[in-house]
């Protein structure tokens, strides 16, 4: 397999000749290339927590924040990589939430508990959605996902006695990690590092093997199943680790607000965490990151927009969907390239390792 | 299931399904994708007349033909500025087109909620007489129009399909589009058809359906996921299957919460796309298995 696969990446990623953004993505461990997102990941979250300091406010600004990005990460995976859109994105990271709150309220055990269950149960839910579509088009999926999703937030107003109906879950117990309870400013901190944790290991499982095989098989899902992988199965895979990520978002902002309601995750979420990675840029994990700093930052934290933040937002995907589908990353990193390339070559399209990828290229190239 | 009221309730709920599935059917046929942004222009119909003749004061036909005009403005807007580009950049990648569309149906239903403001207002009637007495139950004014408009629709659609020279011609892409357009024929003067007709037939429906439980900006999105189930229920094989599979949606909506409670609707909804998508996806009428 490992012998196989950077060839299938090449050709994948040569097969779209008519695009600038094409390049076979085996450039992977050099090192080089591993650390400079991370660390520049390092250095902005470092200075936004500064900037956020012990101020309230900005602490739950930080945290919807990281739950944004959680959530899109968790999407990143089956969207991106694998090439299925699922829809009920807020219901997974309902259930994160909830499983935090039920934890509490019913058992003695540590909040760690649910933080640890609603990955699983998220991740058996989305492969049980992707089961009855699997030989299906996406729209399917995608259809089915939604009226999940529509259909959780009705049972979470309808189950009283295991959501708490309408009221949600509140008084939730502090975090607490060996005795050791952390305030906000520390959840946030841990937080933040959640969040670089899992787009770094995400930005690496995209470059592993299996991640350029599911690359491949969002491309090439003949040659895929050719080599003797079940593209179904793969498929339902990353449904299931996007889910599990996702409700992890969940699990974090119950724990950091210390409350749901059916109302903290709506179905507008499912859309904002489409948005997310195509805002920051498709090519890399970090896209989902920065795309939910701008949505936060656009809906609720930028004044002119407090009423139309959405509506910008979605017509400002539209756009970037039409004529930047790299999105903010994949931009700065042209130009980047444009500049260090001297006058002459920065003229001619390039390919840019850190976003050249066959994940990148349906909706852009 | 014998209170006649609730009879005439399914029927027109199932004949606003059916004709939200008929408007996906066409876009289908002539695009070979779900245009998910159905509902919200259905909606757009709906509140937009509403907001016009409540907030703007207009009388109510000029309100009902501003309100379409957005409608097809806003499906015309769809094919040649959004899918048409992104099919064309991305080789009629199936993802790109979903994303595209989401985008759209979120980007129509924030824009109503700015416009028109995110409160639920009543529907416009657009007809005014007495309650016709069935038995001894009543059927609405609006929910008559909303019967006889199906049908008239329904067969013009049918006829249109099976005489009209660009309807044969949207059936003919729908068949094959590859061979349609070496043949030289006009796929993309049909493509745009297809979505203006289509986004016609939802504006119609919202119009008329806005009456009986009044529209608000979220409305929609319920819509778009109640349309296309109608349309995978129903099946594709012929112009009438969306209406069958429009009814029996319907009556699920209306029955379901009589006996079972009103959350239950949504879970049983939920089921029957899960067993239809799991077993028997090409829907009761079928010519040929879509994959």
């Amino acid at each position: 397999m490992t012998a196989v696969t950077p060839e299938v990446g090449g050709t994948a990623g040569g097969s779209s000749a008519g695009g600038p953004a094409a390049g076979p993505p085996g450039t992977r461990g050099t090192g080089v290339r591993v650390w400079p997102p991370l660390g520049l990941a390092a250095v902005v979250a470092a200075l936004l927590l500064v900037w956020v300091g012990s101020n309230g406010y900005r602490q739950d600004l930080g945290v919807l924040a990281a739950t944004y990005a959680l959530i899109a990460l968790g999407m990143y995976v089956p969207f991106v990589m694998a090439g299925s859109l699922s829809l009920a994105y807020s219901a997974y990271a309902g259930i994160g939430a909830y499983a935090v709150g039920i934890v509490s309220r019913d058992t003695g055990w540590p909040l760690w508990v649910g933080w640890l269950a609603a990955p699983l149960v998220s991740a058996a839910l989305a492969v049980v959605l992707g089961l009855a579509t699997r030989r299906l088009s996406g729209f399917y999926l995608g259809a089915v996902t939604l009226l999940f999703a529509t259909a959780f937030e009705t049972w979470l107003v309808d189950a009283d006695g295991i959501t708490d109906g309408s009221r949600g879950i509140g008084g939730i117990r502090n975090l607490s990690v060996f005795g050791w309870s952390p305030d906000r400013s520390q959840q946030l901190i841990m937080a933040t590092v959640l969040v670089l944790a899992v787009a770094f290991a995400l930005d690496r499982l995209r470059q592993s093997p299996w991640g350029v095989l599911v690359r491949t098989m969002r491309e090439v899902p003949a040659v895929v199943e050719a080599t003797g992988v079940r593209v179904p199965v793969l498929n339902l895979v990353a449904l299931g680790i996007g889910a599990g990520i996702a409700s992890l978002g969940g699990c974090l902002f119950a724990s950091f607000v210390r409350g749901v309601t059916p109302e903290t995750f709506t179905v507008n979420i499912v859309f904002l965490a489409i948005f997310m990675p195509l805002i920051g840029g498709v090519g890399t994990p970090w896209g989902a990151v920065v795309g939910a700093l701008v949505v936060v930052e656009l809906t609720l934290n930028f004044p002119a927009f407090s009423d139309s933040g959405t509506l910008v937002l979605s017509l400002g995907v539209l756009v970037i969907l039409l004529v930047a589908p790299r999105g903010l990353l994949g931009y700065l990193d042209a130009l980047r390239n444009r500049l260090a390339a001297g006058p002459l070559t920065g003229l001619l399209p390039r390919s840019s390792p850190g976003s050249s990828s066959p994940a990148g290229r349906s909706s852009d190239g | 299931m014998t209170d006649v009221q609730l009879w005439l309730s399914a029927a027109e709920v199932g004949c606003f399904f059916g004709l939200l599935a008929l408007a996906y059917l066409l876009i289908l046929e002539g695009a070979g994708f779900f245009n998910f942004a159905l509902g919200p222009y259905a909606m757009v119909a709906g509140l937009g007349t509403t907001w016009l003749v409540i907030e703007k004061e207009l009388s109510l036909w000029p309100a009902v033909a501003v309100a379409v005009l957005i409608v097809v403005a806003l499906a015309a807007v769809t094919e040649l500025l959004v899918v048409r580009p992104i099919e064309a950049r991305t080789g009629g990648n199936e993802l790109s087109a979903l994303v595209a569309v989401a985008a759209i149906l979120f980007a129509v239903e924030q824009g109503a909620g700015y416009v028109f403001g995110r409160r639920q207002l009543p529907g416009q009637l657009l007809v005014r007489f007495d309650p016709i007495e069935i038995g001894d139950a009543f059927l609405q004014p609006s929910a008559a129009l909303l019967l006889a408009v199906t049908v008239v629709v329904f067969v013009a659609v049918a006829a249109w399909l099976r005489l009209g020279g660009t309807g044969r011609l949207l059936r003919a892409i729908g068949d094959n589009k590859e061979a349609a357009a070496v043949l030289g024929l006009p796929v993309s003067r049909a493509r745009l058809t297809a979505f203006v007709i289509g986004g016609l037939v939802a504006a119609a429906a919202g119009l008329l359906y806005a009456p009986k439980a009044g529209v608000g900006f979220e409305s929609g999105l319920t819509w778009t996921l109640n349309g296309f189930l109608a349309l995978v229920v129903g099946g594709t094989g012929t112009v009438w299957a969306p209406l069958i599979g429009g009814l029996l949606v319907g009556g699920v909506q209306v029955f379901v919460p009589y006996y079972l409670g009103s959350a239950a609707p949504n879970y049983v909804i939920l089921g029957i796309a899960l067993v239809f998508f799991a077993f028997r996806p090409e829907g009761l009428f079928s010519r040929r298995i879509r994959t």
